[in-house]
This record gives C-alpha cells, sequence and structure tokens, in this order.
C-alpha cells in the first residue's frame, strides 16, 4: 500500500515537472506564432488578446523575396545532404572496414570539423571563396556546409557499418552477388535507420546555419536566417514580419523532428545489427 | 562435387605468418576436417579456399583448374560461417532463398519453394520459416546457417566450426545428425573444428593444422594411435594422456625400459624392441593414456609402480585419479565409487602394449605395438 | 573454518516495472548444512540463484527472510567485512597498480597488522598457490591462471572461517581449467576451510565438491556427494543436468506384451523392458519419462535373456569410446561404449539396460519415481 502511494505521488509529480519544463519550451515557439498574427498597432499593447490578421503573412509572402530564399535554403540544404549521403556512405564504409595508416586520424579529423567555431573558419574562406569565385553560389554554399552534414553521416554511419560483420558480406559474395548486389540488398537496409535519422538531422542542422550563408553569399543567393534579418532595420524592429519569416522557416524542420523523433534516438544509437 | 587442391599456400598478416606452406589434396567427395587449436590458421585456409582471402604464395585448385584469380562469387562454394552471418533483416525463408536468387545462381521461385522445403524437413526448422534471425535460439540459427549452406549444389561445402556456439546437449545432438546426414551430402565438405570428438566422429580424413603447419593428415584411427607428435597425442582423447620420459636400457641383447629412474627394468612388447633395435633411438618419450594403467591399493606385483594420490575427481560414470610419482603427475581413471586419502600409497601398473613412443628431442612418433584390430581402416 | 547453516533462506527482488506483476524469487527457501571444513559446490544453470545465494553469505545482498549462520552466530545482520569469509570473484578485481605482494597485503595492512607478520604470512601462502616467483609482477604482466591463484591467496591470506569462491574458472582455457582444479581441491585438502565454489559447470562441481547443491530457478534440487547425484538423481532436472553426455531422457508409455511389461516410446518401434524393480509401481498404460545414461547399456550381451533389436542410425568412432546413437521419433537415444567392436549405419544390435539402471521419474512433476507404493 504505501509502495503504491508513493508511487502515485511520484507519478504525478514527474508529470507536473514535465509540464512546467514543456512549457517552457515551448513558449518562445507559441509567442513568436502569435506576434506573427499581430498587427503592427496591437504589438505592444495586447498580449494574448488581440485581432489576429493576415497583412503580415501577406507582406512577407507576396511583397518580398521570401520565397526564394525560401527556396535557396531548400536548395542548399538539401543539396548539402545529398553531396554527403553519397560522399558519406563510401566514406564510412571505408573507415569502418579498411585498416589503412593514418585511419583514425582521418576519421578524428573529419569529426573535428564539427568541433570548429563557424567564425573562426569564416574570413579566410570568404577570401579563398572570392578568389575561387564560389561567392554567392548554390556550389559554393553546398561545399561549405559539408562541414556541419559530413562529420555527422560519417560518425554514425561508421558506427553501423561496424555492427555489421564482415562475415555477412562475405556469405552474400559467396552467393554469387556481386558488388552493387551487396550493397543494394545487404548494407542498405542495414544502415537505413542510421542514414535516415543522420540524413534528417544534418538537413536541420544545414538549414540553421547562418554564420556561413551570411560571410559567404550576398544578393544573388540568401537563406531564410540571413533574409529574415532584413526585417532589423536600423530605425524599427518589425517584430511582425520577422516573426512571419521565423515561423515559416522553423515550419519543415517541426515537420520532420516529429516525423523521426521516434527514429532519431535509435537511428543515431548503434549496436542495431543483432544476430 | 569436386577435387579441391590447396598447393604450397603462404599467407602473412603483417609481420606473423598465418599460413606457413601448406599443401592439402581432398578427394571429391571426401568429409575433410582441418583439426587444430585457436589460432592454427584453420579459417584462414577456409578463406582461402573461399575466395575471401588471397594467398600471399601457392595456388588453389578446384578441380584441376588454378582458381586463384577467380571471385568467390564463381567459385561456386557454400560455407557455414562460425557465428552464422545470417541477414538480420530477411525472415528465414528469405535467408535460405537467398543463394538461389543470387545473378550468379539464379532459380525461378518455384524451385527455391521445393528446394526450401526439402532441406528445413530434413533440418527441423520448417515451422520457423517466418521468424527474423534474432527471434532464433543459437541452435536454431546453426540449422538455419546449415540450411542456407546446403540448399545449394556448390564444387564444395565450408564449414568453419558451425557446433562452437552450441551448449553440451546440442553440440552432441547436431553431430549425430551431421553424421547422419553425412551420406546424403554428395558433395566435397571442407569442415573447420577444434573439437577432437567432432573431427574423429565426422571426418573421413583428418588434417592437424598448428601455426600455419599441417603436422599430419590420416584417419581417425591414424590420428589417434598413431599421432605424428606428442602435440596431436595430447590433444586427442580425455582425459590427455600422459608424456613420460623413459630410459632404454640393454640387458643381454634385449632392449628393456627404465622409468621415473627405478631400478626394475619393465619389458617392452616384442615388436617394439625389435624396431628399437634396429634403429637405436636417443631419448624416447613414452604416451600412455588413462586407460592404459591399472591401479591398485596394494604392491599386486613387481609390475606396479609406488605413487601417492594426488587428486581424485570425480566426473560422472568414474573418476579420474592423478597419481604423483616422483613430482610427477600421472593421470589414471578408476571407477566413480574409489576413494583414498591425498597423499596416500597407492600402485599403478602400465600397459605397456598400447604405449606410443616419441622421440624426446622431436616429439616426433617413433613406433607403437600393433594390435590385428587398430589395423582396421576407414575409407 | 566453521559449520555453515541456510535456514529457509530466500531473496526477493521487487518488481517496480507494473503493478500486479509477481515479485521475483531469487532464492526460495533453501535449507543447507555444511560441515566444518566440507568443499561444498553450489551447481546449476545461469539464473537459477546461486550467484545470488553467495553473495548473500559474503553479506553483499540484502537476506529477504530466512537465516544464515556460521558456527552458532547468525550473520544477517553483520556487516561483510566483519564476516570473516574471504570472497574469490569471477574477474580477479586486483589493484592494477598494485604488485602481487602488495595486492595480497593489502587487507592486513588495512588491518594494521605490522609488516614483518605480512611478510611471513605471505610466504606461508604463496608456495600453496605456487606464486613465489609472481609476488613483484603487476597484475597486467599476469595470465589469467595466474590471476586466479593470487585471487585465491588474496582470499585465503585472513584465514577466514569461509572461503567463497564465483565461477573461478569460467574464463580460463581448457589445459588450465584442469590444472587449477587440481590445485584447488590439493589447497582445500591443506588448509581445511570450509569452502563453496559457485560454477554452472557440472564437470567442476563434481570433480571438487565434496557435496553439491544443484539449484534451479531459486530452488534446490538435490543436496548430496557427487557419486549420490549421479546414481540417485532426485528429479529429471538433476538427472538431465549432470552426466557428460547427458542422460537420455525420454517419454514413455508403460505397455504389457505378454508376461511382461515394456517401455514403449513414441514415434518408434523400440521397446525396453521394465526392470524387474519397477514391477509393483508401474501399471498397464502409464505415461513415465525415463532415464537411462548412454554409458548403462550393454550391446549384443552374450549372456543376455532379453534385450531390445535395434537399427544403428549413427556410429561415432571417438578414440578410446564410441557412440552409437538410435533414432526415437526427432530425437536419438545415445550409447557410449569402450567396446572395440565397429557399427555402421543399418547395423542391428541388441541393446540392454545394465543391472536395471533404469531412473523413473514422475511425467508431470519430474520427481522420481519411489519404490513404495
Amino acid at each position: 500500500m504505501k509502495a503504491q502511494y508513493s508511487r502515485g505521488v511520484l507519478g504525478v509529480s514527474r508529470s507536473l515537472l514535465l509540464a512546467i519544463y514543456s512549457l517552457f519550451a515551448l513558449f518562445p515557439l507559441i509567442w513568436m506564432i502569435i506576434i506573427s498574427f499581430k498587427s503592427d498597432a496591437e504589438m505592444f499593447t495586447t498580449t494574448f488578446i488581440f485581432h489576429p490578421t493576415l497583412s503580415n503573412y501577406y507582406s512577407v509572402l507576396v511583397g518580398t523575396d521570401y520565397l526564394k530564399r525560401f527556396l535557396d535554403n531548400l536548395i542548399v540544404s538539401v543539396g548539402a545532404v545529398i553531396v554527403s549521403v553519397i560522399v558519406g556512405v563510401p566514406g564510412a564504409y571505408a573507415l569502418a572496414r579498411y585498416n589503412f595508416k593514418g585511419r583514425e586520424s582521418l576519421a578524428f579529423t573529419i569529426l573535428s570539423f564539427k568541433f570548429a567555431p563557424e567564425i573562426l573558419v569564416i574570413l579566410p574562406l570568404f577570401m579563398i571563396y572570392q578568389k575561387l569565385h564560389l561567392y554567392d553560389t548554390y556550389l559554393g554554399l553546398i561545399w561549405v556546409y559539408q562541414l556541419i552534414t559530413l562529420p555527422l553521416l560519417i560518425w554514425v554511419l561508421r558506427g553501423y557499418f561496424e555492427d555489421i560483420s564482415l562475415e555477412i558480406e562475405q556469405a552474400a559474395q559467396l552467393e554469387g552477388y556481386g558488388w552493387f548486389h551487396v550493397f543494394q540488398k545487404i548494407l542498405l537496409p542495414l544502415i537505413m535507420p542510421g542514414l535516415v535519422s543522420a540524413g534528417l538531422l544534418a538537413f536541420i542542422f544545414a538549414w540553421n546555419s547562418f554564420t556561413f550563408s551570411l560571410l559567404l553569399s550576398g544578393f544573388k543567393i540568401q537563406t531564410v536566417t540571413v533574409a529574415s534579418l532584413r526585417y532589423v532595420a536600423s530605425d524599427t524592429v518589425h517584430y511582425g514580419y520577422m516573426a512571419v519569416a521565423a515561423a515559416i522557416a522553423t515550419l519543415p524542420e517541426i515537420i520532420l523532428a516529429l516525423l523521426i523523433q521516434k527514429h532519431l534516438v535509435r537511428g543515431l544509437s548503434f549496436g542495431a545489427v543483432k544476430g | 562435387m569436386a577435387h579441391i587442391e590447396i598447393c604450397n599456400v603462404k599467407k602473412k598478416f603483417k609481420k606473423t605468418i598465418a599460413i606457413d606452406d601448406i599443401s592439402l589434396d581432398i578427394k571429391d567427395n571426401e568429409f575433410f576436417v582441418l583439426f587444430g587449436p585457436a589460432g592454427a590458421g584453420k579459417t584462414t585456409t577456409l578463406n582461402i579456399i573461399a575466395g575471401i582471402a588471397f594467398p600471399d604464395q601457392g595456388y588453389v585448385k578446384i578441380d584441376g583448374k588454378i582458381v586463384n584469380l577467380l571471385e568467390p562469387a564463381k567459385r561456386n562454394v557454400s560455407m557455414v560461417f562460425e557465428n552464422y552471418a545470417l541477414y538480420p533483416h530477411l525472415t528465414v525463408y528469405d535467408n535460405i532463398a537467398s543463394p538461389m536468387r543470387s545473378p550468379t545462381f539464379k532459380k525461378d521461385e518455384a524451385y527455391i519453394k521445393q528446394e526450401i522445403e526439402r532441406v528445413t524437413a530434413i533440418l527441423g526448422i520448417s515451422k520457423l520459416l517466418d521468424r527474423l534471425p534474432k527471434q532464433l535460439s543459437n541452435g536454431q540459427k546453426q540449422r538455419v546457417a546449415l540450411g542456407r549452406c546446403l540448399v545449394r549444389k556448390p564444387n564444395v561445402f565450408l564449414m568453419d566450426e558451425p557446433l562452437a556456439h552450441l551448449d553440451a546437449k546440442l553440440r552432441h545432438f547436431m553431430r549425430a545428425e551431421l553424421k547422419e546426414m553425412q551420406s546424403n551430402f554428395n558433395t566435397t565438405t571442407i569442415y573447420v573444428t577444434h573439437d577432437y570428438m567432432e573431427a574423429l566422429s565426422l571426418g573421413d580424413r583428418i588434417g592437424i593444422l598448428n601455426n600455419g603447419k599441417i603436422e599430419q593428415i590420416g584417419v581417425g584411427d591414424d590420428i589417434f594411435y598413431r599421432p605424428a607428435n606428442e602435440f596431436i597425442a595430447k590433444m586427442m582423447g580425455e582425459p590427455e594422456i600422459n608424456i613420460l620420459e623413459i630410459e632404454l636400457v640393454q640387458e643381454a641383447a634385449k632392449f628393456g625400459l627404465r622409468i621415473f629412474n627405478m631400478d626394475k627394468v619393465f619389458e617392452l612388447p616384442r615388436d617394439v624392441e625389435a624396431a628399437f633395435r634396429r634403429k637405436v633411438p636417443n631419448d624416447v618419450d613414452m604416451g600412455i593414456r588413462a586407460n592404459d594403467i591399472e591401479i591398485s591399493i596394494s604392491k599386486k606385483s613387481d609390475e606396479y609402480i609406488h605413487g601417492t594420490v594426488y587428486s581424485i575427481e570425480p566426473i560422472g560414470n568414474k573418476s579420474v585419479l592423478i597419481i604423483a610419482v616422483n613430482d610427477i603427475q600421472i593421470r589414471t581413471i578408476v571407477p566413480n565409487d574409489f576413494s583414498a586419502e591425498l597423499d596416500s600409497d597407492i600402485y599403478m601398473k602400465i600397459n605397456y602394449k598400447n604405449a606410443i613412443y616419441f622421440d624426446r628431442n622431436t616429439k616426433a612418433f617413433i613406433f607403437r605395438h600393433e594390435n590385428e584390430d587398430l589395423s582396421e581402416k576407414v575409407i | 573454518m566453521a559449520e555453515l547453516i541456510l535456514d529457509h533462506l530466500c531473496k526477493m527482488y521487487d518488481s517496480e516495472k507494473k503493478k500486479g506483476d509477481k515479485a521475483e524469487i531469487a532464492v526460495n527457501d533453501l535449507n543447507l548444512k555444511c560441515k566444518d571444513g566440507e568443499f561444498i559446490g553450489i551447481l546449476g544453470p545461469s539464473g537459477c540463484g546461486k550467484t545470488t545465494t553467495l553473495r548473500m553469505i559474503a553479506g553483499l545482498e540484502e537476506i529477504t527472510s530466512g537465516g544464515i549462520f556460521i558456527g552458532e552466530r547468525k550473520i544477517n545482520n553483520v556487516e561483510p567485512k566483519d564476516r570473516n569469509v574471504g570472497l574469490a570473484f569471477e574477474d580477479y578485481a586486483l589493484y592494477p597498480p598494485l604488485t602481487v605482494y602488495d595486492n595480497i597485503a593489502f587487507n592486513m595492512r588495512a588491518r594494521k597488522i605490522n609488516d614483518v607478520d605480512i611478510k611471513r604470512e605471505i610466504s606461508r601462502i604463496a608456495p600453496l598457490m605456487k606464486i613465489e616467483k609472481l609476488l613483484q609482477k603487476r597484475p597486467a604482466e599476469l595470465s589469467g591462471g595466474q590471476k586466479q591463484r593470487v585471487n585465491i591467496a588474496r582470499a585465503i591470506i585472513r584465514k577466514p572461517k569461509l572461503l567463497l569462491l564465483d565461477e573461478p574458472l569460467s574464463h580460463l582455457d581448457g589445459k588450465m581449467r584442469q590444472v587449477l582444479r587440481t590445485e584447488i581441491k590439493r589447497l582445500h585438502n591443506e588448509i581445511k576451510c570450509t569452502t563453496i565454489i559457485v560454477t554452472h559447470d557440472q564437470l567442476e562441481a563434481m570433480s571438487l565438491a565434496d557435496r553439491i547443491a544443484i539449484m534451479n530457478n531459486g530452488k534446490l534440487q538435490q543436496f548430496g556427494t557427487p557419486l549420490e547425484i549421479y546414481e540417485s538423481p532426485q528429479n529429471e532436472f538433476v538427472a538431465g543436468f549432470i552426466g557428460e553426455p547427458p542422460m537420455n531422457l525420454n517419454r514413455v508409455t508403460v505397455i504389457k506384451l505378454g508376461d511382461s511389461l515394456q517401455f514403449a516410446f513414441e514415434d518408434s518401434q523400440v521397446r525396453i523392458a521394465v526392470p524387474a524393480k519397477y514391477n509393483d509401481v508401474l501399471k498397464n498404460g502409464m505415461v513415465v519419462k525415463m532415464g537411462i545414461r548412454p554409458t548403462d547399456f550393454i550391446i549384443n550381451n552374450p549372456n543376455g535373456k532379453g534385450g531390445t533389436e535395434v537399427k544403428v542410425a549413427v556410429f561415432e568412432n571417438l578414440g578410446e569410446e564410441k557412440r552409437i546413437s538410435i533414432r526415437i521419433g526427432e530425437e536419438y537415444l545415445t550409447i557410449v561404449t569402450a567396446d572395440e567392436k565397429r557399427y555402421h549405419p543399418g547395423d542391428m544390435i541388441k541393446i540392454e539396460v545394465k543391472d536395471d539402471r533404469a531412473h523413473i521419474f514422475d511425467i508431470s512433476t519430474g520427481e522420481r519415481l519411489s519404490l513404495k507404493n
């Protein structure tokens, strides 16, 4: 009886704590969405009770080139992830299977990209990009985004490949499957959870990237992160417009995160292959 | 079914020599066992035959053709791995069907279904076809791996310690089942193990591998009764054979042996004595199995040697009695109700007829007394 | 050195997962009386409660109910360090930065014993465990067998009342295992300390222990000498667990054939004569579990009056031992013999059970069928 009672109290206090934390975490998001529906007039005078209006949305989406920026961001992020997958999968396989000199140094170097603060490398990169005419190009951004997306993919997939025992590949070879078949029929299905979750996480990081696109792209290409800055004008901050820009920018991420949340933890932890 | 040959193969991993000049000639349809301790090079040898490892020197021949440069897929060999290597994301049915769906050996689905039914019935796994590997016990996984191997008609079956990770009961059962199935295989088989019972039971011939070298090839009886050296003698049989230093002495033109520095000279069997007289060996070791030593609490005759009880270890229907003679431990067998105080006096008589004589320096086999019944060879 | 008594010992783990789940009973009403100086083996498959029992004796695990007595003293609530028990773990737990000498001396130094006495004790113990040459080495330089000997030396140097060994040989390879087994047995004979060894290896328990307590699912199955357990297993579990190769255990029906009773197997034509001693207990139509050890068959007995004709399915020539397997439905009946004669699959042989050595167990409880009604 006593155990049950204390278990009940524990359960309720646990739920209470979770509720408080959720409120704390979600509040900025909720507030931002509320603001996006508020007109300038009511911005500073009301809190939760106001007259919602779509004028902000109209101004931003129709009135500016926001949608083009959204598309730019999409192209660059998706492009970066695709390149990372194409490069990362074979790279992870090599790191997992082949024993070559300097293997661990190479692996650590790739991981270290994620450690380096973007601000640190941005200035030299700026100059290099100017020289290479990569400034303000899709290719330029996709390439530099590899610093964000590639390490994650390689690190996760290497773990997956290491967990697939070499004998499974050898068994497939002996059964008469060529290299491509082995990859397609055996390896791919087994690394899929890792590939999907790491890929989606990489997309989210690329989508959010600010520093690189700020300094390495100019007028032709701008990501929404940078584009939203525009609303911070020198005299006022147009909160309504900014809220709209931010809200729409986060939309893809929220949808994706909700979709993959089940797979995120499981997919990112190794040891997925047993037996 | 094919004739498999390995000729003067050598392989190194970094600085370690894994295989040091091995040659094997395995006949068509033979069940050949490759036996040796861990690290001897057995799996490497198998991998070289399969094509998933490459020899540094030497070549592999299948039916007379050199296949060194032939891909594993094209060699048509079927392998059971020690850890089964089942595809985790495929059902048992799809796992066994896999070799029949590859581009090289493709068969139609009706044929596949029929073959799977046949093989799974023999192995007793017909009810598991829909399960995934992670839902199977070790014994079931082992049979699925066997099924996947047996469902093909390859040049050779390669089996790498397939019974290693099963508990004792299951191992005995599967060994008997494998033996029963053998006659239906109709395919050359190379079977790797470190368990001497598996080797003696299953092999038409046994090749003993140690430190990358072949030490002996022969039928079970040859290996057990005429081991090529002391190492092989020690690997076969439970409890381990006793290897004792003996001294050959000549008494009136006849050789006898002295043991444990005792004065008594024991008589050698006639043919052994004659062999020693023909070619006098330098230093001799004698290998004698626990079964060939008689135990008595009293000194029944001159033939009995005095020792003390070092330990008595019951193992079920009998007990292992270790006798200490001059600080040397000798393993013998006594009935399971035998009891004695530790360090009490005990006497042992050796049956020299079954002793095996080795050269003490080279450890190589010299001679043994031949019984008529030991000559029956298994083809 | 003292008598160890386990009195209605129980250990339960509370299951917090779901309400309504029964609590897990790890050790269920265990009663054991060990004589002073005896070598006891607690044997059973993994999860049977043997390690938990050992840990309760050591004081590393709380006792749910029942009592543990060393001599007259109830030690349920005595701290591990005050129980005067020497424990050698499965994985050695030697202190890596200390030499072997310091490892063994550790406990004595903690008790503020002076160095001269410590040196004398270690000089006494080291030859017993054959580690004199290892005293100045560090654990990393030792082999598995050497580490285990140091482990045991460390446990016995405190002259404990009780020596507890938890699967001490499981991480060693075949040869080292056998050598160490013999050494542990001789050591016990010298120091005559009440010792308890926990193992899942029946061969180990049989060769080392004076008496063995077999456990399964937390309950004691049988407590007796190796010979008693081997010759008269109390139930089906013990019968099948002890003995290499394992006892043949088959479900049979008693049928009346003419004047005699016979055991009939399912899915098979094979019949085995019922030993005369069971004539009063077994009736026509009864279904029982029959156990016959592979070594208890006689093949083609020239003096035999009975015997059943069976077909050899598998013949294995294993050196000094030959094994014949007979097909019984999906299973095999295994026969082990030392006869030199070779057989081939398909040969017909006559088999008899030696000296009526068939064991009969109740089909539902698994308990040994008693001869009195």
